[in-house]
């Protein structure tokens, strides 16, 4: 099998850990599977110098260090009360590195609703075939395993899917993180008139197809941004080096090494890719369409990443996440604002959050 | 306790309009933290400041440049940008119904409930006819000067919108098929398909409660008045050594108690 002409996505390691069900232990690493837009840009000012983010004092007006700042939790009656690095750790989870898979329910039973981020769990090389095992079992079966686990201070609730072989984990928001109909205080399902659902159901019928057109998945914002960019820059406006620019929404990609996925099945599981027709077919449609293929049924080959993209890989998509968890349990320093404006639910800085940690 | 609309629109398809309101499906349940200057406990800023000097930048000094490879990035003008942003409009275009399986679970983002806007009779209506058809909606609409791609689906009889990745965002792998030596044997795949069936049940997701974030709560309440706690390191297991063995022993286990 010509497996080094498999194409990869660059992928960053997040987590090493081991995913236990019933006594049975597989050690695995968790990878991003989804990157950010591809639209992110860096931050300077009109005449192209980097700009940089800094912590201030409004009251002396000094520079802050991150050992200059605490962490400070301001109660219903306006009482701001002090954690310190000491009480934030000594609450932090005490799990082991282990997703404990207390459940299986079949993979439908999950709604959409609660999928949150997708990872792949590669193989450790030490996970034998006890990581195939429970891919082709769980693969069989159309079940998931739902489990929690502990990565960097936080604590997520997931569910292990199998997918071609392959492991991967969907981070679940919790139940109370959810919304009903019912908490929105929707008016209960009333009668429908026959007729009109007939005419819906017709409507819908006109537009239905077998499977997803990618055109329509594509990001035309992000698109537009970069012929934008361009053809802007071969009027040579504005162009400036790139070296020690800042991202706008300071989405550095994290600190996680890079690694080649591809490298490390075959290490530990003596991994071949699909047949060569069915890569074919993939690299030909990802080709002409110069997006990666994401065919719910052909396509879930090789599908090749542009794997030049510099930073982009795995960054987990930032606002969102900014705004659901990274203020949540982020260290003192590890917490930044978007704006200028007083950082209160700040984003996590993650090169402060290094420091601090 | 009712929630606000976030945007109103309508929902096409072909000839029809569905009017909807949009409202988030997720609620902020994360422990939010100021961050203060240790010696007076002062909330502290963040300013732009000049990497080589130091300077702060007022907002209209600051833009954005787009990076075009890793050596050349091109500067943006606000005028330039708000060009690109789309036209603000109130439909929400169905591009086509497809079945349930060919959207993965890596292409949901984030989840939103659609509500009726006066017209109950036509939301329910809808609400019914996608049910029946037991597919998925495409969409695409513009919100807040920003473009999104969503999937139009129904639980409990109400219409739901979760937004989409877009292709570029969904990374993809090969198919494995590992060698011979990590082939699990045909006795080891049967039993741990018992072993997984032994523990199969209906997914509660209420019964999963993030302990860490009920702690911190907890400590904060504490310190409000003023108390402590302790930390305990994580170990990482030893893979497994006899898989037949392990999945045997499990499978006793989990026969001798109920499983949740």
């Amino acid at each position: 099998m010509p497996d080094d002409k498999a194409p990869s996505a660059p992928v960053r390691s997040f987590w090493s850990g081991t995913i236990t069900f019933g006594l049975v232990s597989i050690p695995v690493d968790l990878l991003a599977a989804a990157r950010a837009r591809q639209k992110s840009m860096k931050l300077v000012d009109d005449e192209g110098h980097a700009l940089g983010r800094r912590y201030y004092c409004p009251k002396d007006d000094k520079v802050l260090d991150n050992d200059d700042l605490v962490r400070g939790y301001e109660t219903e009656s306006g009482k701001m009360v002090v954690i310190t690095d000491e009480e934030f750790e000594s609450v932090a989870p005490e799990k082991s590195r282990d997703i404990d898979l207390k459940s299986f329910v079949p993979v439908a039973a999950i709604p959409p609703s609660f999928y949150e981020r997708p990872y792949f769990l590669a193989p450790d090389e030490r996970a034998g075939k006890a990581y195939t095992l429970l891919a082709q079992t769980m693969a069989k079966s159309g079940k998931a395993g739902i489990g929690s686990f502990v990565m960097r201070d936080h604590e997520y609730l997931v569910a292990i899917l199998s997918e071609n072989g392959m492991l991967r984990a969907e981070v679940l928001r919790y139940a109370n993180e959810l919304r009903t109909p019912e908490t929105i205080g929707l008016p209960r399902p009333g009668k429908a008139d026959a007729g009109q659902v007939r005419a819906l159901g017709k409507a819908i019928d006109a537009l239905s197809e077998d499977d997803l057109d990618m055109a329509e998945m594509e990001d035309i914002e992000a698109q537009a941004l970069r012929e934008f960019a361009q053809r802007k820059a071969k009027s040579g406006k504005g162009v400036i080096a790139m070296e020690t620019l800042e991202d706008v929404d300071d989405d550095s990609a994290g600190g996680a090494e890079v690694i080649d996925l591809m490298q490390v099945l075959r290490k530990s599981l003596g991994a071949r890719t699909e047949p060569a027709e069915a890569k074919e077919a993939a690299r030909a449609h990802a080709a002409k369409k110069a997006t990666p293929v994401r065919n719910a049924n052909a396509a879930k080959t090789a599908a090749a990443k542009p794997s030049a993209q510099r930073s982009a890989p795995n960054r987990a998509p930032k606002k969102d996440a900014a705004a659901r968890k990274g203020p949540a349990t982020a260290k003192p320093a590890a917490r930044r604002s978007a704006s200028t404006s007083t950082p209160t639910k700040g984003t996590a800085s993650k090169k402060t959050a290094r420091k601090a940690a | 306790m009712s929630a606000r609309a976030i945007w109103k629109g309508a929902l096409v398809l072909g000839q029809h309009q569905v009017p909807v309101k949009l409202y988030s499906a997720v609620q902020d349940q994360v422990v939010h933290f100021h961050l203060l200057h240790d010696k007076d406990l002062t909330p502290v800023e963040q300013r732009i400041v000049r990497k080589d000097n130091g300077r702060e930048v007022p907002k209209e000094a600051q833009r954005k440049a787009f990076p075009l490879d890793a050596e050349r990035a091109v500067i943006l003008e606000p005028d330039e940008l708000d060009k690109l942003e789309p036209a603000a409009d109130r439909t929400i275009e169905l591009l086509r119904f497809v079945p349930r399986g060919a959207l993965g679970d890596q292409w949901f983002d984030r989840p939103y409930v659609l509500g009726p806007d006066d017209d109950d009779g036509a939301y329910f209506a809808l609400a019914q006819a996608v049910d029946a058809k037991d597919r998925i909606g495409i969409a695409r609409w513009v919100m807040r000067d920003k473009r999104y791609l969503g999937a139009l689906s129904v639980a409990d009889g109400y219409l739901r919108m979760t937004t989409l990745r877009r292709a570029e965002q969904v990374l993809d792998l090969p198919a494995i098929r590992p060698d011979k030596a990590r082939t699990p044997s045909d006795a080891e795949v049967k039993l741990a398909e018992q072993l997984i069936d032994s523990i199969t049940g209906a997914f509660e997701p209420e019964q999963w409660q993030n302990e860490h974030r009920e702690r911190l709560a907890k400590l904060i309440d504490a310190k409000a008045k003023g108390s402590k706690l302790r930390l305990v390191k994580p170990e990482r297991k030893e893979p497994t050594g006899d898989l037949a063995e392990s999945l045997r022993a499990s499978l006793a286990a989990s026969k001798g108690k109920k499983v949740a």
